[in-house]
């Protein structure tokens, strides 16, 4: 009870500080919807042959949603960065740790506020182990998230897990902070064309 | 009754020459096991290995230099390597040495060139007190095929004196970073004759043998999660396996079936399956909680061995090949991972994790008899039995990269077959065929 308290409040706190800093974003995310119609319209006026004004109506149309894909890559990308944030595991462990949880609020956060992202949540081991166990612990750490970001509000249709057990270290070599670096769940979200 | 004594007397007659043969073997035995401990190289081994003399071939005509190694030497590295064997190296035949070290045999040849890239290699093994020919062969091969004759002559000493197949003409699969992305290459067993047999970008792993070598079964991240494929070894041809399962690794090969055991990822979970590589029909072996990880078979595919974390951390546990009578194996440490059982039956080797270092140990299947292979050498890992159960290859990082070693089953012998890059997870291959009919064999 009290975890879920502090889970609530943890949560609150996190949705009024994402929607501070969400709000720099989201103008770029719309902008070009409105411009379409009104070059359309400038060029339907005027008044030449009606196949010219179709080849025109179609190009226009064409560089509009090259426009929105451009936009739209642009904002995978910048969501990318901001979920570039990695969720950290202790050693042989894919229990979620308090930062872990906290992150993944956030994380949670974007993904009810964008319907159309959807996310890869990809899980990571340090060096130490088998190739085969570390695939399966891979695995537990990403299903790990999933189920927090399930239990979020987030509907699992929107998220894909995958293990890449050790064969993915975001650090080379055998320090003990390496492998902490290593011992991760990522996130790769894409919004929805 | 009549049947009884008709029985008897048929045992009888079909035992009589077994004694002998027995009672032959065990003569040798004893004298070769007498002068073991001269033998410092072989250490805590408690293997008796056969001293047996090695002389350099005679050169007939033709150029034999363009060969990386002499015949000789390839077979002294046999030799040495087959568990079974210490070679006697003596740049000619000399019976002072070979009566002192006690080798009984000696294995010689000659190489004559016969057309252009074309040779006759004839191998002889003698007896050395009396210097009668016990056993030879002659083959008309091309140049680059003398290496791989040489290792078909060793298997059949290997007959000749052991009465046991030998694994000189067999192979590895294992793991190499080729620009930095990992690939699966195949070699001789020896190591030499490397040959790549995956190009991705992507990374490629796990490679175990079809039943009869004729595939590649691995593990390919090219669709961005770790997927089964089988490669035809001969026409190249690639196909996914199993894609009813959005990811799967851990491949084990049926020795009996050819069918291939798998771990497959659903919910987060583990998995243990049986797939049919020809139809693509699966089946789930194992139920539990836990993930299951993994798998190996015995010998005649009656059992299952396996990993789970049931109890917090990976230890090894074996079950029936129906997923029926599940019991744990090890007890000892907190991380025992990949089992595999040994060709004869008896035992398993597997990777332990104590103090953030992984090493190869053995026990006997109930989990009793532990030993352990190696030790403060780096990390030693992802043991592999030879067909013939003397050996076990294994990857260490013990110099610094990571390469791949062969060692008798006791862990002495210690030989590294790899050298640079990074060279890890090595899967021994099957037997070949008995005879390889693709030497073409000249008359005595």
């Amino acid at each position: 009870m009290m975890k879920k308290m502090q889970l609530v409040l943890v949560t609150a706190l996190v949705t009024v500080a994402l929607l501070a800093c969400a709000k720099k974003d989201e103008p770029v995310v719309n902008p070009t919807v409105k411009e379409a119609p009104a070059t359309t319209k400038n060029m339907s006026s005027a008044d030449s042959a009606a196949a010219a004004a179709e080849r025109e109506r179609l190009e226009s149309e064409r560089l509009a949603a090259e426009r929105l894909e451009a936009e739209r890559a642009k904002v995978e990308a910048m969501i990318n960065k901001i979920m570039s944030d990695e969720v950290y595991f202790d050693f042989d462990r894919s229990e979620l740790t308090a930062s872990a949880k906290e992150l993944l609020t956030q994380v949670g956060d974007i993904l009810l506020k964008e319907p159309r992202f959807t996310i890869t949540v990809a899980g990571h081991t340090d060096a130490r182990g088998t190739e085969d166990y570390n695939m399966t612990l891979g695995s537990k750490r990403s299903e790990k998230v999933k189920e927090f970001l399930v239990a979020y509000g987030v509907s699992s249709s929107r998220m894909e897990t995958v293990s890449y057990g050790k064969e993915n270290p975001k650090v080379e070599g055998q320090s003990e902070e390496a492998f902490a670096q290593n011992r991760r769940a990522n996130f790769k979200v894409n919004i929805k064309k | 009754m009549w049947l009884h004594k008709e029985l008897f007397a048929m045992f009888e007659r079909m035992t009589k020459p077994f004694y002998f043969s027995f009672l032959l073997l065990f003569c040798t035995t004893v004298s070769f096991a007498s002068i073991d401990t001269i033998d410092v190289d072989v250490g805590i081994s408690v293997f008796k290995t056969m001293p047996i003399g090695v002389v350099p071939f005679t050169e007939g005509s033709g150029d034999f230099s363009k060969q990386d190694e002499k015949p000789h030497e390839v077979i002294e590295r046999d030799f040495n390597l087959s568990g079974r064997f210490t070679a006697v190296p003596s740049s000619k035949f000399d019976l002072v040495k070979f009566s002192r070290e006690r080798a009984k045999f000696y294995v010689t040849g000659r190489l004559d060139q016969v057309a252009e890239g074309r040779v006759k290699l004839s191998c002889y093994l003698y007896a050395s007190q009396t210097k009668d020919l016990v056993f030879g062969e002659s083959y008309v091969v091309a140049m680059k095929d003398v290496r791989r004759t040489v290792h078909h002559f060793v298997d059949k000493v290997i007959k000749q004196l052991w009465g046991e197949q030998g694994v000189a003409s067999t192979q590895l699969a294992w793991v190499s970073k080729i620009d930095n992305v990992k690939q699966v290459v195949i070699a001789d067993y020896d190591g030499f004759n490397r040959r790549q047999l995956t190009y991705d970008t992507s990374i490629s792993m796990m490679p175990v043998w079809s039943l009869g070598n004729a595939d590649i079964i691995f593990v390919s991240f090219r669709n961005g999660k770790s997927q089964l494929f089988q490669k035809n070894l001969s026409t190249g041809k690639e196909k996914r396996l199993f894609p009813q399962h959005a990811q799967t690794f851990s491949p084990a090969v049926n020795p009996v079936t050819g069918e291939i055991l798998y771990a497959g990822i659903v919910d987060g979970k583990s998995d243990l399956y049986l797939g049919d590589p020809n139809t693509n029909k699966i089946q789930k072996i194992s139920y539990s909680k836990s993930s299951q990880v993994s798998p190996a078979w015995s010998p005649y595919a009656s059992e299952i061995l396996f990993s789970s974390d049931r109890g917090g951390s990976p230890q090894i546990y074996v079950m029936g090949k129906d997923g029926s009578d599940v019991r744990r194996v090890t007890f000892m440490g907190r991380y025992n991972e990949r089992a595999s059982w040994s060709p004869e039956g008896d035992r398993i080797v597997y990777t332990s994790m104590d103090g953030g270092k992984m090493n190869v140990y053995t026990c006997a299947i109930d989990g009793s008899d532990i030993t352990q292979l190696t030790s403060n050498a780096g990390n030693n890992e992802h043991p592999t039995w030879s067909p013939d159960g003397m050996l076990i290859a294994f990857s260490s990082d013990r110099t610094g990269s990571h390469q791949i070693y062969i060692m008798r089953k006791d862990g002495s012998n210690v030989t590294r077959i790899t050298n640079g890059g990074d060279n890890t997870s090595p899967t021994w291959s099957w037997y070949g065929k008995n005879e390889d009919n693709t030497l073409k064999k000249e008359g005595k």
